[in-house]
């Protein structure tokens, strides 16, 4: 490992001090004079045309100030991609149950809530599809009949409810599987997930005299929202500011516009500030969450277990709107394996539900769900060892990855080795108890990145950037700041930021903060201590090459003791010829380079009840370098336990005939809770990536993908049987164990067979 | 409406005359932790409430050996789970008690409340009705006295008329020979609803072999939880062995009536009734015989959980 001075060195953060002390201020913190309080009316029906609103009752209520509709805002539908399938309110037709139909602006939050309940909507109900396997058959009722017309449709296979298909081909996959030794089948099916964020949505908006519009935020994405923002409202970019406050949490669920819309048209109407606080329930109701999704798997294979040929179909529930893709299961239907032939496809159904939103790179948990189980069903089914038959299998450096690149050096192989060794496999376990692994994949995100950095004539330095620390990653960004300028974290002033004042950049998402922006850190780090260099070169009268920079000095490598320190070189560059120092950069991709981690858990199964109890969790990732041990730690093991809730409990249940969520509220959505859980056993390996900042790769997405199915294979080695749908609850495991699952895998054949009619694959 | 007049009663007397005036428009509260929540569901929507909390001869606890355990009904959960007495004598009671939300909420709920606001799934219910407690109850006609099991009339329903205030109840002096505890089967160790909860309460003669007397009591498998004098009645008398315990496992889940919902199917509560019916009598017999569970090893069986 590289000799560093702060990387690869545990950091506090360094906004814990006013986090811990109550004085961060998050979007519901706001407080202006005069400030207003909205509350949204949702729709009661699954799919209805809106006959009449009457907002007359309302409107009179002593305290309210105004009431908006969808008709109050310009005809314009937007998107979260190129298909732009959505009003930002209900305008003739309402599409789900807790779509937002009316707001209200009030005195008061009481008022604005009995203002709510005087509004009087009248609806015809049109027909209501709620299950997706039933939306794609062709013939079912259509939840957008007009689809066809909306800007940025681009998809003409027949079924009236797909939205979107994403496909993947190499090799002849349906000549493999005739040649294979064995063909085996699996489908699986995960649950509804709900992002679980603790800072419900919430934002402030005010339009200031000059008629521009503030916006403060609870948003990982403030240039999107902006942009998004700007066409809901018809109105230019740059008349709107986005302050980007604290994040309670966001997991995807904040990457995009929310209802940041509702304040702004009403603050505008009324000319006072409005601020808006969804409940919890609004939460669960009306922000995009994640569907349950249908992942089928074909695998053939040889008798030596190598992999041949792999096909994957996803059914991927998107509700109402496309809110966000289906993108991140496609790549993973290989998971992270080299098989050289394949299919994959993931298609996009609209139902009558909340639109779907993004969390986590939930599509490859998903995916990674059905992968790792398929895997270890073959390898039982083989006779093989599970971790043995992936081994056999994984991708190696030089490979072609599914996405078209050469795959670099990586330390999958050490991830499984270290799971191996931690937990001494192959083990026996009494019966009921059991092991199970898997193996997760990822690549390092990336995207706009921009940062810009000053050094102060006390010698600190300033850093600018665009993106929101979600996760911790304004302490990273400044420990790789003060890295490169050789001088202590707590030198690095993390300025806050707003779409006025900082330079443009990707939103926080898809594991991309340290990996890509935490690169433009470093460049423009370098950036300002070249600029250092060169003004002491010319100041010590040494070239350039002879200077060190390091415990915030340029030095002579020869002579030490001669230098300048950073503040003297920065109140002389004031009036040097060069100007202020100033580091700036700005990137936009940079190569793939993959992420994998390796888990196991180990599990207890009580055969009386089903219940299963975790009693053990490791996982080993390769993080390349690690910028923040403490912080990386802290992005695994969060990781871990959002997963371990996908395996075990949560589970968002939606209403077959409404499409309405039954249990919108943390006391029937259940998350784990700290003392829930067992230690979580981390451990890393560091193959340096070839272009992250100082090696560094992505973290925080993968550690949240094993945990489905290493404890469903760890239930399977406890007591024999198989799970394909979450969550494993007990009642799912004892009914299991009564012999009341079928094994069934074929049970979406139908449907698959009329996608293949469809794409001309079969007659 | 929203909004509400908050009346804090200093006496049992003011509380039954604010109580009475106010009728139906008004709503008693002791910790509130479900009164917040029903409010801010829209279930209630009183236009006045009156706390109780305040009233602190209603919060102690006394036990005795010959008048056995007497509970004010704003003695709080927590307070009952700390309770040497009761991890003592009344050990169902006590794994009710830890196995209840977390650690903040059993400091603020009452057991008077958990009687009162009759949830099938209330925690402390099954133990206290396999306990046989008397409620004790005062109102506007003077003071009464009503066996718990009679208590209960539907989901949020009680035999309380308007007025009327729970103030107490009466367990009976703990027998010899006796083991019991209480199961809650819940997929989160904390924070969360039975989804089924069984209590049972085992007495043995003399011989340490046969069943003296057996009171097993359901939860959140009917409209209110109740006693499975079925299963009882199987083992009433009979030398317990692995195969009656079983066999009156199997009585309790046919006495059971639950419904599909959230948190499980019918079918799956019937099963766990079955299942944690037997098991809470197998420890039930074995501290029945002299066998000591600690505190700890009891709230580990209690809290059936997934993580
Ligand atoms: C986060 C959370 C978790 C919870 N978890 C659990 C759990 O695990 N298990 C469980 O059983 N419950 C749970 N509950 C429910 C609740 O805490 C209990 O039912 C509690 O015992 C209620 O007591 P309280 O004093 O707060 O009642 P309050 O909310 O004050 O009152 C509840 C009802 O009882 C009536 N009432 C109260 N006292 C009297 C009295 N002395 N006489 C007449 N009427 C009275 C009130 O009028 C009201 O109708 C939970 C609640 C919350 C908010």
């Amino acid at each position: 490992m590289a000799d560093f001075q702060v990387l690869e060195q545990s950091h506090p953060r360094v906004d814990a001090w006013e986090k811990v002390t109550g004085q961060a201020n998050y979007a519901g913190d706001v407080y202006l004079p005069g400030m207003l309080m909205c509350k949204i009316l949702a729709s009661t029906r699954s799919h209805a045309r809106i006959i009449s609103i009457d907002t007359s009752k309302a409107t009179a209520l002593p305290g309210v100030r105004a009431v908006i509709t969808g008709y109050d805002f310009p005809q314009i539908r937007f998107g979260s991609g190129a298909l732009k399938d959505r009003y930002i309110m209900a305008r003739d037709i309402v599409y789900y149950i807790g779509e937002p139909v009316a707001a209200v602006a009030a005195e008061d939050e009481i008022t604005a809530q009995e203002a709510i309940g005087l509004i009087e909507v009248e609806y015809e109900d049109l027909g209501a599809v709620v299950d997706p396997l039933t939306a794609l058959r062709s013939g079912a009722p259509s939840v957008h009949p007009d689809l066809e017309s909306y800007e940025g449709y681009g998809f003409t296979i027949e079924g009236g409810n797909i939205c979107t298909l994403l496909d993947a081909d190499r090799g002849d996959v349906d000549q493999a599987f005739m040649e294979a030794d064995h063909v085996f089948e699996d489908t699986f099916r995960s649950q509804g997930i709900n992002q679980g964020f603790l800072e419900p949505m919430a934002c402030a908006a005010n339009v200031e005299a000059n008629g521009r519009l503030t916006i403060w935020a609870s948003t990982q994405g403030p240039y999107q929202v902006r942009a998004q923002l700007a066409s809901v409202l018809d109105m230019p970019l740059s008349n709107i500011k986005i302050i980007p406050m604290e994040l309670g949490g966001g997991f995807g669920a904040k990457l995009r516009l929310a209802f940041e819309a509702f304040p702004a048209l009403l603050s505008m109407r009324t000319g006072s500030p409005v601020k808006l606080i969804n409940t919890r329930e609004e939460v669960f109701t009306l922000n995009g969450p994640r569907h349950p999704v249908t992942n089928y798997i074909k695998t053939g294979v040889n008798n030596d277990g190598t992999i041949i040929a792999r096909e994957a179909y996803t059914i991927f529930d998107v509700g109402a709107y496309l809110g966000a893709g289906p993108n991140s299961g496609i790549g993973h239907g290989l998971g992270a394996y080299n098989i050289p032939n394949f299919r994959l496809r993931s298609y996009g159904a609209y139902t009558n539900k909340v639109y779907v939103g993004s969390y986590r790179a939930s599509g490859v948990a998903d995916m990674t769900f059905a992968v790792e189980s398929h895997m270890d069903i073959i390898a039982h089914k083989l006779g093989m060892d599970p971790l043995d038959f992936r081994l056999k299998n994984t991708i190696k450096e030089g490979d072609i990855a599914v996405n078209g690149s050469r795959v670099p050096g990586n330390g999958l192989e050490q991830t499984l080795a270290a799971i191996k060794e931690r937990l001494g496999l192959p083990k026996e376990l009494p019966d009921g108890h059991g092991v199970g692994i898997a193996l997760c994949e990822w690549r390092s995100g990336t995207g706009p990145s921009t940062a810009s950095i000053s050094v102060n004539e006390d010698g600190t330095a300033s850093l600018l950037t665009g993106s929101v620390d979600i996760s911790g990653s304004d302490t990273s960004l400044a420990s790789i700041a003060a890295e490169v300028m050789g001088i202590s974290i707590g030198d690095i002033i993390v300025a806050s930021r707003d779409t006025d004042l900082a330079p443009f950049t990707g939103p926080s998402g898809g594991s991309r903060i340290v990996y890509s922006q935490g690169k433009a850190v470093q460049m423009a780090a370098e950036d300002a201590r070249d600029k250092l260099l060169a003004l002491a070169a010319d100041r010590l009268g040494v070239p350039q090459e002879a200077l060190g920079c390091a415990g915030g000095r340029v030095y002579v490598h020869d002579n030490p003791p001669q230098g300048l320190t950073l503040g003297q070189l920065a109140s002389a560059s004031v009036n040097s010829r060069t100007g202020p120092i100033v580091g700036n950069a700005s990137l936009s991709t940079l190569p793939y380079a993959p992420v994998f981690s390796a888990q196991a858990a180990e599990v207890e199964v009580d055969r009386a009840t089903g219940q299963v109890k975790l009693t053990r969790y490791v996982q080993c990732q390769d993080v390349g370098v690690a910028i923040n041990p403490m912080a990386v730690e802290g992005q695994l093991e969060g990781g871990a336990v959002q997963g371990i809730g996908r395996a075990l409990t949560e589970d968002m249940l939606f209403d077959q005939e409404t499409g309405a969520v039954r249990n919108p509220s943390f006391a029937s959505y259940l998350m784990p809770l700290a003392l829930d859980l067992p230690e979580l056993e981390t451990l890393m390996v560091r193959v340096p990536s070839e272009d992250g900042p100082f090696g560094a790769r992505a973290v925080a997405e993968p550690p949240g993908f094993g945990p489905p199915a290493a404890i469903a294979n760890a239930i399977y080695d406890a007591v024999g049987v198989r799970i394909r749908e979450l969550p494993l609850s007990g009642e799912r495991v004892l009914a299991a164990l009564q012999g009341k699952i079928s094994e069934d895998v074929a049970y979406i054949g139908d449907e698959l067979d009329e996608l293949k009619r469809a794409e001309g694959l079969v007659a | 409406m929203l909004r509400f007049d908050y009346l804090e009663a200093r006496n049992l007397r003011q509380a039954i005359s604010l109580l009475q005036r106010h009728g139906e428009d008004a709503r008693l509260v002791a910790g509130s932790t479900d009164f917040l929540v029903r409010w801010r569901q829209g279930f209630w929507r009183p236009s006045c409430v009156v706390n109780i909390k305040g009233i602190s001869s209603l919060r102690r606890i006394t036990y005795s050996a010959r008048n056995g355990l007497n509970l004010g009904a704003l003695a709080t959960v927590q307070a009952i789970e700390l309770d040497p007495r009761i991890r003592r004598y009344y050990e169902a009671l006590a794994t009710g008690a830890t196995s209840f939300a977390g650690v903040q909420v059993r400091n603020l709920a009452t057991v008077g409340g958990n009687v009162c606001n009759a949830s099938p799934a209330g925690d402390t219910l099954p133990a206290l009705l396999a306990f046989d407690a008397q409620c004790n109850i005062a109102g506007p006609e003077g003071a009464r006295t009503l066996p718990l099991t009679e208590f209960f009339r539907g989901p949020g329903r009680t035999a309380l008329s308007t007025g009327e205030v729970l103030t107490g109840l009466k367990l009976p002096p703990p027998q010899p020979r006796t083991g019991s505890l209480y199961i809650k089967h819940s997929p989160r160790g904390a924070m969360d609803i039975a989804t089924v909860g069984v209590a049972s309460v085992l007495t043995l003669e003399d011989d340490g072999r046969t069943c003296k007397d057996a009171r097993i009591a359901l939860g959140a498998v009917g409209p209110v939880p109740f006693r499975a004098s079925a299963a009882e009645a199987v083992l009433k008398g009979k030398e317990v062995t692995a195969d009656l315990l079983a066999e009156a496992a199997n009585e309790a889940r046919n006495q059971a009536t639950p419904i599909d919902d959230v948190r499980g199917s019918a079918d799956y509560r019937k099963e766990m009734v079955e299942a944690l019916t037997n098991r809470t009598l197998q420890y039930a017999f074995r501290m029945a015989r002299g066998e000591r569970l600690s505190f700890e090893e009891q709230r580990r069986l209690a809290v059936q959980t997934a993580f």
